[in-house]
């Protein structure tokens, strides 16, 4: 059989670029992979990784009477532990015959359309994860404002912002309760996405019953309420309901809270910095701030640079970019208020987020790598008629989530106003 | 002036331990020959630097000026300040903590501290006028907050004058000191006025422009990754130079 053999040499490929996948995935810089893995906790088993987590101080001050007064008792400090659920997720590519055909010499062709699949693949998958990551938990990937047809017009934030053309998606009412996909027995794949200006998408299927407030989550989510990845506004919330961790946040309203900002739909301004800095400072100690990173969408660092108090990137490319010594300084250094800015085009559009990564971590339970069966990696697609189809196909998997331990070791301004032009 | 600063940033003990703060007028004044004297006498003191203070250089103060011009009110629209001078008006509710981190006290006050994390660098600040900062009443609107019942301004009063706001911190890529010196305030000076100048629509390209380019960076660097038998020079024929 021409097309088993054909896998078994697609299979033999990807073997030999099996140690690579780690590095490509790796690679920090994004979010997720800034965040590290914990040495203390990255390998963890199907339970739950527990953090004990300092919730009060011990201990009780005060004066007494020396005069044969009652000292009274004492307390201890006060622990309760955070538990963390790993979160499976794959990526599913396939090879079709063509690409033997695409080049001549059909080994070399091979061994290309393999490598090139698995590093695109691989950029796909950490976009994937790292559009997650802005997400609240729940797999929410946008909310729509109106429908027309079979175009969507989605609500900033996060627009068209966290999916991506040829993505399988589900629509689910805005409680998050009812899957209209599997109400309608179909399938809604994004055909096209503009995160840019539009914030439009277009679906080559609309389940019955989608409406306008309706949310778009990302596929192999199930029931109701799904659960997905941890992302920052999981972490970094202000609510005083609701559970963080498996924690009850009416418990902890003071320690499990993040400090936020509310920028009332207002551009951003040093004001808003500050506040948000300083609430940082003043509940951890005002020299704490060594290890901030001031996370948000372009559009902020756009309006950071509307300030004119900063090195804009226009310096790199443009004229007084010729490559001295000077130059040099400004290389990486962008800064807002003395925090060092990491941009992305996946991060919420109307927030800036003030993260201490020292106190993020993952918590692994299957690093990234090839799905596996019985050593075989890459597997058959079947036709219709139940004969072999001419493609292959397969996976990246890999099973982790993120946790903080210390919520209140961050910042967050949000409700800003984009600049004009969005 | 700039060798014994950059001495001094490199955190020479000077200063008796448990002495607090002592703010020094110039880089070169220190208290190292007395420190010394002292240490005949009680050698078993340790000497440590709890706050050091520097000011800026005339000189650097006069090209800053002459770089970006000066404000509505006569003053220069840059200027270079060192870390543990540039004090900031922070109020609300403190929390102190201990070296491990352990609350110690909350108490409710309005407190002038470092304004910027990194105590111990240069930082060039360029002034912003005040309406940036909206009216009086929209500034104590949204920098006033409630803590057990007192109204604290968490930013202090309104800046009338408007303020000076950091561009640009003097440090290298793996944040270790620098040297301030005229050329390079002054550059950077230069480098933001230069900036302000493009219209905004051309800053929104280029960082897209950026963003475009660290996913072609990946894509290429991965390719090379995976790609375990490039040929030299990819393949390119090689050319005979005469």
């Amino acid at each position: 059989m021409p097309a088993q053999a054909n896998a078994n040499v697609i299979a033999l490929q990807l073997e030999k670029v099996r140690d690579k996948v780690p590095l490509l995935y790796e690679r920090d810089d994004i979010l997720l992979t800034m965040i590290q893995q914990r040495g203390d906790v990255e390998k963890i088993s199907s339970r739950n990784l527990r953090l004990p987590l300092q919730v009060n101080p011990g201990g009780k001050a005060g004066s007494y009477n020396a005069d044969g007064g009652d000292l009274g008792r004492g307390s201890g400090t006060a622990y309760d532990v955070a538990q963390v659920s790993p979160i499976f997720f794959r990526f599913a590519i396939e090879i079709t015959k063509l690409v033997e055909y695409a080049t001549t010499g059909r080994d070399r062709a091979i061994e290309n359309a393999a490598k090139r699949e698995v590093a695109n693949g691989m950029k796909q998958f950490r976009s994937f994860l790292d559009k997650l990551i802005q997400t609240a938990g729940n797999g929410v990937l946008g909310t729509i404002s109106s429908v027309s047809g079979t175009t969507f017009t989605m609500t900033v934030p996060y627009g068209a912002a966290l999916v991506y053309p040829g993505q399988t998606i589900q629509i689910y009412d805005t409680t998050l309760t009812t899957n209209r996909n599997v109400a309608a027995s179909v399938t809604t794949n994004v055909v096209t996405a503009d995160p840019i200006s539009t914030q439009q998408i277009t679906v080559d299927n609309v389940p019955t019953g989608t409406i306008a407030t309706d949310v778009i989550v990302h596929d192999g989510l199930s029931g109701a309420q799904p659960v997905s990845l941890y992302g920052i506004k999981y972490h970094q919330n202000n609510a005083t309901t609701g559970t963080w961790l498996n924690l009850n946040r009416t418990t902890y309203p003071i320690q499990l809270a993040t400090p936020r900002v509310n920028a009332g739909n207002a551009a951003l301004t040093p004001a808003n910095v500050r506040l948000a800095i300083n609430k940082v400072r003043k509940s951890l100690g005002i020299n704490h701030l060594s290890k901030l990173i001031a996370y948000m969408a372009v559009e902020q660092e756009h309006a950071w640079e509307n300030l004119g108090i900063t090195v804009s990137s226009i310096i790199k490319e443009g004229g007084s970019g010729n490559g001295n010594d000077l130059d040099l300084l400004f290389t990486g250094r962008k800064t807002m208020s003395g925090i060092p800015i990491k941009s992305s085009v996946n991060a919420d559009q109307t927030r800036v987020d003030f993260l201490d990564l020292a106190h993020w971590g993952r918590a692994v339970l299957k690093d990234i790598d090839f799905y596996e069966v019985n050593g075989n990696t890459v597997f058959p697609i079947y036709g219709a008629s139940g004969g072999l189809a001419a493609s292959y196909i397969f996976y990246f998997d890999t099973a982790f989530q993120l946790w903080s331990d210390s919520p209140r070791s961050g910042a967050y301004i949000d409700t800003l106003a984009r600049p004009s032009g969005y | 002036m700039s060798s014994r600063a950059s001495e001094a940033s490199r955190g020479v003990a000077t200063e008796p331990k448990g002495f607090g703060a002592i703010p020094r007028a110039h880089p070169g004044e220190r208290r190292r020959d007395s420190a010394r004297n002292d240490t005949s006498m009680r050698s078993s003191v340790k000497i440590q630097i709890i706050r050091e203070r520097h000011e800026t250089p005339e000189e650097v103060a006069r090209r800053l000026e002459a770089a970006g011009g000066q404000n509505r009110f006569g003053e220069p629209n840059y200027r270079v300040i060192w870390g543990w001078n540039r004090l900031a008006w922070i109020a609300g509710k403190f929390e102190d903590r201990d070296a491990h981190g352990d609350l110690v006290r909350e108490v409710v006050e309005l407190r002038l501290e470092p304004k910027y994390p990194q105590v111990n660098r240069w930082h060039v600040e360029r002034w912003v006028p005040p309406e940036v900062y909206g009216s009086p009443r929209e500034w104590y609107a949204k920098t006033v907050e409630s803590v057990n019942g007192m109204s604290v301004p968490a930013l202090g009063p309104y800046p009338e004058r408007g303020e000076y706001e950091h561009c640009f911190t003097l440090q290298g890529r793996k944040g270790e000191f620098v040297q301030l010196t005229p050329t390079i305030v002054e550059h950077v000076a230069r480098a933001i006025e230069w900036a302000r100048r493009f219209p905004k629509a051309k800053q929104r390209g280029m960082l897209y422009e950026r963003e475009a380019r660290e996913e072609r960076e990946y894509e290429e660097w991965a390719y090379t990754l995976m790609d375990d038998a490039v040929p030299a020079l990819y393949g390119q024929p090689f050319v005979t130079v005469a």
